[in-house]
C-alpha cells in the first residue's frame, strides 16, 4: 500500500516535472485565450455575450478568463513551473559554483575546441594569468603530470532561465491576492455630493471600508487651443464626519487612500439646483440629457433637466416635470442662473449653476505590489538569460615529455556557436600567441 | 507648413521605400550587383531619414511622442523595422536579407495609403488617457520589439527557400536567388539571436502596458484582446525559444515557428484594430 502510494507521488512527480506538459499547458492557453477574444465576454460586452448559446455559457465561455478550468489551467501551469524549477536547482547550483575541472580529454567540449602545444608549466602560468585578466571565476586541478582547468564568465546568467520561470508564479499569486482580497466598483456623482464607499456599484470583491467620499468639484477643462486638457476631480475622504485627506485627481493621475484606489475614467455634465419644499431647502443635482432624475419626496412628480448651450453668453437650464407614469410632461421651461420658478405648487426649484459629474472607478487590490515584483523578476530573469550569458571555459594539459604538453581548450557552446568561437579563439590566441591548430 | 513639409516626408518615405525594395530585388537577381547593392542601402538610409523627420515634424505638431493613432503607430513601426534592419545589415553583412524585409515596410506603407484617409492620418487630439509617460516606454518596446520580429520574419522565409532550393538541388551549388543567401546554419542562429534580443523587450513592453494600464485604468491585466493577443504572441515565441533549446528544434520547424510568430504580431495590431473591440482604440 505504501509502495503503490509512494509510486503515484512519484508518477505524479514525474508529470508535473516535464516541460512538455508545461509547452502544452502553455499552447492550450493560448488558444483558449484566442477564443475569449472571439466569443463575447460579459465583463467587456454583456449584450452580446447574452446571446450567446447556452452550453457556450455554461462552460463557461462568456467569462472565460474567470472560468474555474481556465483558473485550474493556469494553477497546473504553476505547479508545473514549480517542480521544474526545483528539479533544476541543484544543477544550476553546481553549474554555477561547483564547477569540476575536466578529468578526461572527453569532457572538453567538441564542437568549439582548440589545442595548443608547449611547455607545462609556462601555459599552466599563462592560463592562469589570462583567466585572471578576462574576469573569470576558476579552478585549477592537478594529475599526476597532467593538470586541468575551468572557468565560468558572467555565471549569474545560469540563474535567469529559473528566474523567469519563478517569476510567473509571482505573478499568479499576485494575481490571487488581488481577486480574494480586493475589489473593483465604480460610481458616477455630481460636485456637491457625498457617497458612502459602501454604497458605489461593486463589480468585483467586497468593500469592507467604511468612509465616504465628497465631490467637491468636478471639471471637464479644455487648454486655450480648444483642446481636451483633462478631467479632474477635486475629492475629499470624509471619516466619521471629518474630512481625513483631500485631493484632485485626473485620468493618468490616481489617488490612493489606505489602499483604495480612486480612478477618473469618465465624465459627464449636470445642473445644480436647489429645491425649497415647505420652507426647507435642499441642494438637487441632475445630469444632462435627463440622464438622472429627481423625485420630490412625498408625490409623484419627477424633474429631469437638459443643458442648454445654444447661446454662448448665458447657460440656461431646461427642464421637465412629469407626473407618474406619464408620457407627456406636465411643465416645461428653461432657468436662468439663479432663476426661481414654482413646480405644481409644491416646491420652489431655483438654477444655482452648471456641476460636473464625475465617474470614477474605485480599486483595492493588495496583489498589485506582488504583481509588479512578479514583472521586475520576469524582466532581470529574461535579461540575466539572454542578454547576460555565461561563458564556460575549460581545458586539459596531457604531457607528452617532461615539459612538454598538448593543452586541449574548448568552450560550451551553449546558445551562440558562432561568438563563442570567437570568444576561444581569443583565449587561445592570448595564452599563446603561436602555434594554434 | 510644417504638415505639408510632414506630408512631403511621409512621401519621400514612400518613394524610398519602394526604391530601395525593388534594387534588394535587382541585388538578389544579380543585376549590377554592386551599384544596385549600394543603391539598396543609401536608399534605405534615405527612408530612416525621411521617416524620422515625419515622426519629428509629428511630434512639434501634435506636442505628444507620435504614437496615439494607427498611422502615427504605422509610420514608428516602419521606423523600427528600418533601423534594425540596416543594424542587422550592417553587423552580419546579410544583404540579401533586404529583398524580404523592405516588403514589410513597403506593405505596412501601402496599408497607410489605401486604407487611412487623410483625416485620419492628421494629428488629433489625444483622449486623457494617453497623457502618460508610459505610452512612450510602452510603444518604443513596441517598435523595436516588432521590427526585430519582422527581421526573424525574413530570416524564417529565406531559410525556407534556401532549404527547398537546397533540397532539389540535391546540396550542388544552389542556384538562383538563393546562391546569394548566407548558409542555412548561420540564417538559423540570427534568427535565433533576434527573435532571443526581441522577446525581453516584448516582455517589457507588455509589462509598460500593464503598469500605464494600472494608472489610467485601474487594472494591471483585462483580458482585453489587445493585451490577449500580445500574449498569444508572447507564448508563440516563447515556445519557439523552449522548443529550440530544450528539443533542438531548429531549421526548418524554427523558421515555421518564427513565420507563424510574426503572424500573430500582426493580427495583434490589424486583426485586433479592425476585427475585435476593446479599450486598446488607439492604434
Amino acid at each position: 500500500m505504501e509502495e503503490n502510494s509512494k509510486d503515484l507521488s512519484e508518477r505524479v512527480w514525474r508529470a508535473f516535472s516535464s516541460m512538455k506538459l508545461g509547452l502544452y499547458l502553455l499552447g492550450i492557453i493560448a488558444l483558449v485565450s484566442a477564443i475569449g477574444t472571439v466569443v463575447p465576454q460579459e465583463a467587456m460586452n454583456p449584450e452580446e455575450a447574452k446571446a450567446v448559446g447556452g452550453v457556450w455559457k455554461m462552460m463557461g465561455f462568456t467569462h472565460l478568463y474567470s472560468a474555474v478550468w481556465f483558473r485550474l489551467l493556469l494553477g497546473l501551469l504553476c505547479i508545473n513551473l514549480i517542480v521544474c524549477s526545483m528539479q533544476r536547482l541543484n544543477g544550476i547550483y553546481r553549474r554555477t559554483f561547483k564547477l569540476k575541472p575536466p578529468t578526461a580529454l572527453a569532457q572538453i567540449p567538441q564542437k568549439i575546441r582548440l589545442e595548443v602545444k608547449g611547455e607545462s608549466d609556462q601555459l599552466r602560468e599563462s592560463v592562469q594569468a589570462t583567466l585572471k585578466e578576462k574576469g573569470y571565476h576558476f579552478t585549477v586541478s592537478d594529475q599526476s603530470e597532467n593538470w586541468s582547468f575551468i572557468g565560468i564568465k558572467r555565471r549569474m546568467g545560469n540563474w535567469g532561465s529559473l528566474i523567469t520561470h519563478l517569476s510567473f508564479v509571482v505573478l499568479v499569486i499576485g494575481a490571487l491576492l488581488g481577486s480574494l482580497l480586493g475589489f473593483k466598483g465604480f460610481f458616477m456623482e455630481g460636485a456637491g455630493s457625498t457617497i458612502p464607499i459602501q454604497a458605489i456599484e461593486v463589480s468585483k470583491g467586497k468593500v469592507s471600508e467604511t468612509f465616504s467620499v465628497r465631490i467637491n468639484s468636478a471639471e471637464d477643462r479644455f487648454l486655450p487651443s480648444g483642446e481636451r486638457d483633462n478631467w479632474y476631480t477635486d475629492m475629499s475622504i470624509i471619516e466619521n464626519g471629518k474630512e481625513v485627506a483631500r485631493k484632485t485627481l485626473s485620468v493618468n493621475h490616481p489617488f490612493v487612500y489606505k489602499g483604495v484606489t480612486f480612478y477618473q475614467a469618465s465624465f459627464a455634465n449636470g445642473v445644480k439646483f436647489t429645491v425649497n419644499m415647505n420652507g426647507k431647502k435642499m441642494p438637487v443635482i441632475l445630469r444632462d440629457q435627463g440622464q438622472s432624475y429627481f423625485q420630490a419626496p412625498g408625490t409623484d412628480l419627477y424633474l429631469v433637466t437638459a443643458i442648454n448651450t445654444s447661446s454662448a453668453q448665458t447657460v440656461n437650464a431646461l427642464y421637465q416635470i412629469y407626473k407618474g407614469n406619464d408620457e407627456k410632461p406636465i411643465q416645461t421651461g428653461q432657468l436662468e442662473k439663479g432663476q426661481t420658478i414654482d413646480v405644481q405648487g409644491t416646491y420652489q426649484l431655483t438654477f444655482d449653476n452648471l456641476a460636473g459629474f464625475t465617474g470614477l472607478q474605485v480599486k483595492k487590490d493588495p496583489g498589485v505590489a506582488v504583481i509588479w515584483l512578479g514583472c521586475g523578476l520576469l524582466l532581470a530573469g529574461l535579461l540575466l538569460a539572454f542578454y547576460w550569458q555565461p561563458i564556460v571555459i575549460s581545458g586539459v594539459l596531457q604531457a607528452e615529455t617532461d615539459k612538454q604538453g598538448t593543452l586541449t581548450v574548448g568552450v560550451l557552446s551553449g546558445k551562440m556557436i558562432a561568438s563563442n568561437h570567437e570568444v576561444l579563439q581569443q583565449f587561445v590566441t592570448s595564452i599563446k600567441p603561436e602555434k594554434i591548430t | 507648413m510644417l504638415e505639408s513639409l510632414e506630408i512631403a516626408s511621409f512621401y519621400i518615405l514612400l518613394g524610398s521605400v519602394t526604391l530601395s525594395m525593388l534594387s534588394y530585388f535587382m541585388w538578389l537577381g544579380g543585376a549590377k550587383k554592386e551599384l544596385s547593392g549600394q543603391l539598396a542601402t543609401y536608399l534605405a538610409i534615405i527612408a530612416i531619414i525621411a521617416s524620422s523627420t515625419a515622426i519629428t515634424l509629428r511630434m512639434v505638431i501634435s506636442g505628444n511622442p507620435p504614437l496615439t493613432n494607427g498611422y502615427e503607430f504605422l509610420l514608428t513601426f516602419v521606423w523600427g523595422i528600418l533601423v534594425v534592419y540596416l543594424f542587422a545589415e550592417y553587423r552580419y553583412k546579410i544583404k540579401a536579407l533586404g529583398a524580404f524585409v523592405l516588403p514589410i515596410a513597403f506593405l505596412l506603407l501601402m496599408f497607410v495609403i489605401m486604407s487611412m484617409g487623410p483625416e485620419e492620418r492628421i494629428a488629433q487630439t489625444i483622449p486623457p488617457a494617453l497623457k502618460s509617460q508610459w505610452l512612450t516606454f510602452h510603444v518604443v518596446t513596441a517598435i523595436f520589439a516588432y521590427g526585430a520580429f519582422a527581421i526573424s520574419f525574413g530570416l524564417g522565409v529565406m531559410y525556407l527557400m534556401k532549404l527547398s532550393n537546397e533540397g532539389t538541388h540535391k546540396k550542388s551549388n544552389s542556384k538562383g536567388i538563393v546562391a546569394s543567401f548566407p548558409a542555412l546554419d548561420k540564417l538559423d542562429e540570427l534568427e535565433y539571436k533576434v527573435i532571443a534580443f526581441a522577446f525581453p523587450l516584448l516582455t517589457l513592453c507588455i509589462i509598460t502596458g500593464a503598469i500605464w494600464a494600472n494608472y489610467a485604468w485601474g487594472t494591471y491585466w483585462s483580458w482585453d484582446p489587445k493585451e490577449t493577443w500580445s500574449l498569444i504572441t508572447w507564448i508563440i515565441y516563447a515556445a519557439y525559444l523552449h522548443a529550440r533549446l530544450m528539443y533542438g528544434w531548429k531549421g526548418k520547424r524554427a523558421a515555421w515557428l518564427a513565420i507563424f510568430g510574426f503572424a500573430a504580431v500582426l493580427f495583434t495590431f490589424f486583426g485586433v484594430n479592425y476585427f475585435l473591440s476593446g479599450l486598446h482604440s488607439y492604434g
